[in-house]
């Protein structure tokens, strides 16, 4: 009786107030969607009663509110407070969908409108304002266990694009809490440099391909915000309508439109979150847990890389965190890659590799390198890391335990350049080259890892992940470059200050066609975060990793012809990997602003040398170098291992979130 | 006999609820609505459903001023009073006033204000069983938490 009151009197009422408290804390952030704020407005008290005991039961802040304007005043008041919101489409005060297209205007606040109507008119009005859901009464306690994907997806596209994997749902959180300063500042600096690549990449992807709606996000980043405001939405969609759902490209929307000041990556970018919509609501919504493959999935049909491009640059835009001058650099970066390098052919793999696909199709490169899986780890990667800002490299032991320092590094499969971490204690590069049979299953370990620095990959931190992504690594055959470079980029973007970078190399596996994978991934994620950590990497020995790992990426983008150079430099494992090592500090540095061609050598070096790099990382007095070798006999545990540790560090709740994803 | 008395309480709850289920009165939501009380709200079933029962009052006394007004015209008013009506009986699992009120619904949306009006008779009928079935099922509920002199959930 007591919230009845409340309601009555102040018709508003915050039964989670005490959650608040902790949710400033980083731990909440940790357990999302644990403690995600709500905000339910219905002139119907039974209904809100209702809605505030279920959303409490899914753990959520909720506040409720009878009136729509009171909400808004709410919501005005206290911007960034609010994760989502939770209309009721009829009310006396103010229309759902009045109230909807304010969100939608002032806060970008993912919100989902409920009515008693489900009848299909009404659910396309509701759309068409732009409702991220549509919630038929009664509701029930199933689907609101379920609205923290709308946060994440939110979060994800940035105000861009609608697909996000859920790494992004830290980052978003980030975003929109200011709440978690905490992990806002973290986030942000990992975000930085995923930002930056993903600007890249959209860059790439514009100049690429325009058939690509899905990335168009990257306008978000480039350009100031386009409002779509109910009447331009609908001009969009008679655009659509005219030209065919399939058939509708941005060019030809934004044709039909003939706005002023509109570009086609405005277009491209509302055309796809307009997809997605249709999509969830003919029920094929993807699922949020396969938030990130779907989203590459589709990306993965386009085969530019732009795509890839696209969907970081997005998802940086989302995040916000990615500062134009980073997105500027990786783009740089980013197109070099595309154009060249990869073709990720794999791309099957589904989610991971989605992204990488997508790369790979800007890069004709026949190498199949699949960059999209850098790139979305790195995107998820930041978007752990950074909330979690540090990654535990404890799991990983023995080589972390000794890195005390903070970096963590995480050697996955081979592993050799693991112990890099050192000193970016944070960011954790793992780099997996996976080759044909044994590669797939270091992809699989790179994969793993990949998601182990996002917090929606952590999930798959786990071996049965990673074997998942061994076998979308095996799907490449080609080598799987992409996906240890997206991670890098994650790490390194989320921890700036200490990147680990984990290059996990399968022993088995042809060091070469590994490496040479590498090198096409490793620039593309390498880039970002290389540039994020050349600030941040005071230390030589994770910077190695990185930097390596960076200036790879350099290369390969620019040089698609790197992917030779690699190979050759398998050869000359060990002693490269102690050169490598230095050079890659040094040219880290430099690359990131550069991207200079070094990388190949260090690719090459870093996998085949794995194990002697293991070594030389001892040499710098980490115990990485034995760890790594010792993971690289592990492979697939190791790996997981190491992704598990990662996760820990994480906070619980990224994990969960991913898992349940 | 304590304990008899407590145990045969509970049968009678559970018969009433399984004839109120069989006639279609109330259906699955309202089992929710049960699994949603626990001990932060003890008594969120009879709280909510006493919310309802107020709102409800409101709801059928302006529908049936709107059609008793001669002038009146305004179905798209109506329509928004039915669904609300409908919104929070299907929240609390009142299965049949909320097929009650997608015929009204439809009634209005026709502006068919013969068949709003027989609609609205129908509805008032039925709310009024619920309401008093519902207030039995408390009633044996209440006799039942003062009879085991502890309250627990209702297990379902």
């Amino acid at each position: 009786m007591a919230t009845v009151h409340k309601l009555q009197v102040s018709s508003l009422s915050t039964t989670a107030s005490s959650y608040g408290s902790s949710k400033a804390d980083g731990a909440v952030s940790d357990q999302f969607p644990v403690g995600m704020r709500v905000l339910v407005v219905d002139d119907d008290t039974t209904c809100l009663r209702i809605l505030e005991q279920m959303l409490r039961k899914c753990m959520y802040l909720v506040t409720t509110c009878c009136q729509a304007t009171v909400a808004l005043n709410l919501l005005r008041e206290r911007k960034g407070y609010f994760d989502v919101v939770i209309s009721d489409v009829h009310m006396p005060d103010m229309d759902g969908f009045k109230l909807l297209e304010l969100v939608g205007l002032e806060m970008d606040l993912p919100v989902i409108m409920m009515s008693a109507d489900g009848r299909t008119s009404a659910v396309m009005r509701g759309i068409k304002h732009g409702a991220c859901d549509y919630l038929i009464k009664p509701v029930r306690l199933e689907e609101l266990k379920n609205i923290w994907q709308h946060v994440v997806r939110k979060k994800w596209s940035g105000s861009k694009e609608p697909e996000q994997s859920g790494s992004m749902e830290e980052n978003d959180r980030h975003k929109q809490g200011g709440d978690d300063a905490e992990y806002a500042s973290s986030a942000n600096e990992g975000t930085d440099g995923s930002w930056k690549v993903q600007k890249k990449r959209k860059d790439t992807k514009d100049e690429e391909d325009d058939g690509e709606l899905e990335n168009d996000d990257p306008s978000a980043a480039k350009k100031p915000r386009v409002v779509w405001s109910v009447e331009l939405h609908q001009q969009f969609v008679s655009a659509v309508n005219q030209l065919g759902i399939d058939k509708a490209v941005p060019k030809r929307i934004l044709e039909l439109m003939n706005v002023p000041g509109l570009t086609r990556e405005n277009v491209a970018s509302h055309l796809q979150k307009f997809r997605l919509y249709l999509k969830r609501l003919s029920g094929v919504a993807q699922q949020q847990a396969g938030v990130p493959t779907p989203f590459y999935g589709s990306v993965d049909s386009n085969p530019k890389l732009g795509s890839l491009g696209r969907l970081d640059i997005q998802a940086l835009a989302a995040s916000g965190q990615i500062p134009p001058q980073t997105l500027a650099a990786l783009h740089a970066e980013v197109l070099g890659r595309p154009t060249g390098t990869l073709v990720l052919p794999s791309m099957d793999k589904p989610v991971l590799f989605q992204t990488s696909l997508q790369s790979a199709k800007s890069i004709p490169s026949e190498r199949q390198v699949a960059f999209g899986q850098p790139i979305v780890k790195c995107q998820s990667n930041i978007s752990k890391h950074f909330p979690q800002s540090h990654l535990s490299v404890e799991d990983f032991p023995s080589g972390f335990g000794s890195w005390p320092s903070n970096n963590l590094s995480t050697v996955s499969s081979l592993g050799s350049l693991g112990n890099l971490n050192t000193q970016n204690g944070n960011m954790l590069m793992q780099i997996f080259q996976q080759q044909q049979q044994q590669q797939s299953v270091v992809s699989e370990t790179s994969h793993g890892i990949n998601v182990q620095p996002s917090c929606l990959v952590v999930p798959s931190q786990s071996p049965a992940n990673f074997q998942a992504v061994n076998t979308s690594v095996s799907l490449n055959q080609n080598n799987t470059f992409s996906s240890t470079p997206v991670i890098d980029y994650g790490l390194l973007p989320s921890q700036s200050n200490s990147v680990s970078v984990g290059l996990s190399q399968v022993p088995d596996v042809d060091f070469k066609n590994s490496d040479v994978l590498n090198g096409y991934s490793i620039p593309v994620s390498l880039s970002p975060s290389v540039s994020s950590f050349s600030a941040t990497q005071a230390d030589n020995s994770t910077s190695w990793q990185v930097q390596n790992s960076a200036i790879n990426f350099s290369t390969a983008s620019k040089l698609p012809g790197l992917v030779p150079n690699m190979c050759e430099f398998q050869g000359s494992y060990s002693p490269r990997a102690g050169d490598l090592s230095n050079q890659g500090r040094s040219r880290n540095l430099g690359f990131v602003g550069k991207g200079t061609s070094i990388p190949s050598r260090f690719a090459v070096d870093d996998f085949e040398s794995s194990l002697d790099e293991l070594s030389y990382l001892k040499t710098s007095g980490d115990n990485n170098g034995d760890r790594v070798k010792q993971e690289s006999n592990l492979d697939f545990t190791e790996n997981a291992r190491v992704g598990i540790p990662v996760l820990q560090h994480y906070s619980p709740n990224d994990l969960m979130s991913v898992l349940s994803k | 006999m304590l304990g008899w008395g407590v145990e045969r309480l509970r049968a009678d709850m559970n018969r009433l609820l399984a004839l109120l289920f069989h006639q279609g009165v109330l259906d699955e939501q309202f089992l929710q609505l049960q699994q949603l009380q626990d001990e932060s709200s003890p008594n969120f079933v009879s709280e909510v459903v006493s919310i309802y029962f107020r709102e409800s009052e409101k709801l059928l006394r302006n529908l049936r001023e709107l059609l008793m007004d001669k002038e009146f015209s305004d179905y798209k008013k109506m329509g928004m009073h039915v669904n609300h009506f409908m919104g929070s009986s299907s929240s609390i699992g009142a299965k049949r006033v909320r097929s009650v009120c997608v015929a009204f619904r439809a009634a209005s949306e026709q502006n068919n204000r013969a068949g709003c009006l027989r609609a609205l008779e129908v509805l008032e009928h039925e709310y009024c069983y619920l309401k008093n079935k519902l207030h039995e099922l408390f009633q044996i509920e209440q006799q039942r938490v003062m009879a085991s002199g502890v309250r627990y959930p209702i297990q379902n």
